[in-house]
């Protein structure tokens, strides 16, 4: 196998392995999303609330980070539920601006929190069964342990959030509430509850998604506004509360993040010294942003959305 | 006649009042007090670097402020500046957190409003950039111990004087060692076949330091006849690197050398060995391979790697001023001194001398004094021949007795890792590990 060909290849297994965390970082926003149609801005601080939280957990008793994940589940689930009854609750009798203005407000109390607590410098794991490990598949291609099982429990995530939501009658009563809260509450569906539900399984699967990224991705009290200009890119790129969209949506995220290889990569085979020279690295965000003016602009419910 | 009283007698009262308050000075007093501005990251990525610069900068006014026999140096020999009647040092330190704007805030504040004599910072180039300016504006005088983006003294600037040698110095350094490598002169290696290093790649973070380290890497592989196949910049801080580790792996490189600060050089060697790189020379540009945590963290990951260094503690065994003021440093921060804090102690040691040579916190006679000093390198802890600023020429205000080293991430007799000389040859404290033995 050529030097191109194995480039390419390990190009698209590392964006798809991104692409799927990416997309287990949209999952929370996007139930939330959908069951409320209420834009939670504070949903990065959420994930970097998990990351903490399995930080503390690894060093205070000594396990994997791995064993961490149910507890970074409960913390964030009960972060969801504490939010939704202790502000979003009565966010929604007010308008539309003062949601927008009271996640973001959230947004800032937990930035700062944390910022208090924990102080600017980032940490990340440093030892666990996963860190630092990784298996060549055949061609010098390599898969990183820590992002292998990072994509593994997305997939796992989005497989059980979709069941729950359409193999079981809390699934069915939450998405009764996406579809027509009122005329879901006369049919005696408690939605308040499933509102609260919502958001502790949007804080459950962002944390442990937070729980999986800190054995690679070093956390800080700002890194919530990366991830939550990345879920509000995947969500806006699969269509607002559509889960199913959220995933292809953060593959897609994957490999726009992987621009930057794919042209290294090609320009490498091509051989053109005045091409080789234009290195894109400083911009691969840039091209999520791109990506998320543009389907704005011109696809505003999305790719995988239903136009209302 | 009678009026001729009366404005006399005014005159004396007038006259007396101004002597007893000081209204008319008849003589300035010196100081008591000479306030420094200190500008560093103390928080943010490069918090732990900030750490280690406010550490040496503290240590040299302590050195400074009270006499220490054990110390060979002559600003040991004096409480305070003795020039300026024993005045003592009194360091204001300011958080820039990386943000240049910031810097440059901060430093009009230093200026304005704590009335400074002169500032000493600020570590990241681009930062230097902005308060260098500030001071430039100002007309008050500004010590730079260690940025190295060699832009900084091309600006023709009068109230700049940068003690550190620069990137263009220390990246040469690099190649004439890689040189040396293929002949055979580095200790404990027989002579490497050139195409063993080859082909170079290099990722630098992408402000104002990587970016002039990526070009000059460039410049020196054409000049060195050294094959560099990658040159990437990276967003610095950046969260992940894979995408930048994937893209330098991929021509199979001999040599990878970076330019990272401490967070990005951390995550870098992890991703390196997650995706399996196995490079025969990896080289960081001092900053973040050289400060305590990128040691404590990756520990033993980071046997064999080089890194560009302004000091090693093993040359307290040449030089005995190094050990002295090494064994102080330990002593208060529990850590040897490293590039960064030798060099900010190095930087407040030459604002003394210049202070003690011009006898006057009048910003003129600080410029005249620190244009015409010169400290011998015998004083001083890091390996140079002195400080002795250049006043012509395309780089005003550079040291130009300055020099780089280059060390290597060894194992001690006790299992402990530590950095040791590898170049300048005849400065070799350890003979070299090669290859790197991979992660």
């Amino acid at each position: 196998m050529g030097a191109f060909t194995s480039g390419m290849i390990q190009s698209i297994v590392s964006a798809l392995l991104m692409g799927m965390v990416f997309a287990l970082v949209a999952l929370g926003l996007t139930i939330i999303f959908g069951v409320m149609n209420i834009v939670n801005f504070a949903h990065g601080e959420f994930l970097m609330v998990g990351m903490y939280a399995c930080l503390l957990f690894s060093t205070m008793t000594g396990l994997d980070t791995l064993a961490s994940l149910p507890f970074a589940a409960i913390v964030g689930f009960l972060l969801g539920v504490m939010c939704y009854y202790g502000l979003v609750k009565y966010l929604l009798r007010g308008p539309m601006i003062a949601q927008l203005f009271g996640t973001f407000g959230l947004m800032l109390l937990l930035r700062n929190l944390a910022l208090l607590i924990f102080g600017s410098e980032p940490r990340i794991a440093h030892h666990g069964i996963l860190v630092g490990r990784s298996f060549v598949i055949g061609h010098g291609i390599v898969l990183e342990a820590t992002k292998l099982t990072a994509a593994g429990f997305s997939i796992i995530l989005f497989l059980t959030v979709s069941w729950i939501l359409n193999h079981t009658k809390v699934g069915k009563a939450l998405t009764a509430t996406a579809l027509n809260a009122e005329a879901a509450r006369y049919m005696g569906i408690p939605t308040e509850r499933m509102n609260a539900l919502a958001w502790g399984i949007g804080g459950a699967t962002v944390t442990i998604c937070g729980a999986l990224l800190v054995n690679f991705w070093p956390v800080d009290p700002n890194i919530g506004l990366l991830f939550t200009m990345i879920a509000f890119a995947t969500v806006a790129l699969g269509g607002f509360g559509n889960i199913k969209g959220a995933f292809y949506a953060g593959i897609i995220i994957g490999f726009l993040i992987y621009i930057p290889t794919f042209w290294d990569t090609t320009t490498m085979a091509i051989g053109d010294k005045a091409l080789r020279g234009i290195h894109l690295f400083s911009f691969k965000y840039t091209f999520v942003y791109l990506a998320y003016f543009l389907i704005m602009v011109f696809r505003p419910h999305g790719l995988f959305g239903i136009k209302e | 006649m009678k009026s001729f009283w009366k404005t006399s007698l005014i005159v004396c009262v007038i006259a007396s009042f101004a002597l007893v308050g000081g209204i008319v000075p008849t003589a300035k007093a010196a100081p008591k007090v000479i306030k420094i501005g200190v500008i560093y990251p103390l928080t943010g990525p490069a918090a732990a670097a900030g750490r280690e610069l406010r550490a040496g900068a503290e240590l040299a006014a302590k050195i400074c402020n009270n006499v220490m026999p054990g110390i060979d140096m002559p600003m040991a020999k004096n409480a305070g500046i003795k020039a300026l009647g024993g005045a003592k040092i009194k360091l204001i330190f300011k958080d820039h957190q990386g943000n240049p704007q910031l810097g440059a805030d901060l430093a009009k504040q230093l200026i304005k409003d704590d009335h400074v004599v002169g500032i000493l910072g600020c570590y990241y180039s681009s930062v230097t950039k902005t308060v260098s300016a500030v001071c430039e504006r100002y007309g008050v005088p500004m010590i730079n111990g260690s940025s190295t983006s060699p832009a900084l003294t091309k600006r023709g600037f009068k109230w700049f004087w940068r003690t550190t040698p620069h990137d263009k110095y220390f990246t040469e350094d690099l190649f004439k060692f890689l040189v040396g490598l293929t002949q055979g002169k580095v200790k404990g290696v027989k002579p490497v076949p050139k195409s063993d290093l080859e082909p170079i790649v290099s990722a630098c973070e992408n402000t104002e330091w990587g970016s002039h380290v990526s070009g000059l890497i460039k410049t020196m592989a054409k000049k060195y006849h050294f094959k560099l196949a990658k040159s990437i910049l990276y967003a610095a801080k950046a969260p992940d690197l894979s995408a930048e580790v994937q893209s330098l792996i991929e021509p199979k490189p001999g040599t990878m050398l970076f330019a990272s600060y401490i967070s990005d050089a951390i995550l870098m060697v992890k991703t390196l060995k997650s995706m399996k790189a196995h490079p025969k020379i990896i080289w960081g540009q001092d900053a973040g391979f050289e400060k305590p945590e990128f040691r404590s963290t990756l520990k033993d990951n980071i046997v064999g790697v080089l890194t560009r260094t302004v000091f090693i503690p093993s040359i307290a065994k040449v030089k005995k001023v190094a050990g002295e003021v090494n064994a102080l440093y330990k002593k208060k921060t529990g850590h040897d001194l490293g590039g960064a804090s030798a060099r900010s102690f190095t930087g407040l040691q030459a604002w003394v001398a210049i202070l003690e040579k011009a006898g006057s916190t009048n910003p003129k006679a600080i410029q005249k004094a620190a244009n015409t000093i010169m400290i011998p390198g015998e004083y001083l802890v890091v390996p140079w021949k002195g400080i002795k600023f250049s006043t012509s020429g395309d780089e005003i205000g550079q040291n130009v007795l300055g020099s780089g080293m280059i060390g290597q991430y060894q194992k001690d007799a006790s299992g402990n890792i530590v950095l040791q000389a590898v170049y300048p040859f005849e400065l070799a404290t350890a003979k070299m590990i090669y290859p790197f033995k991979g992660f």
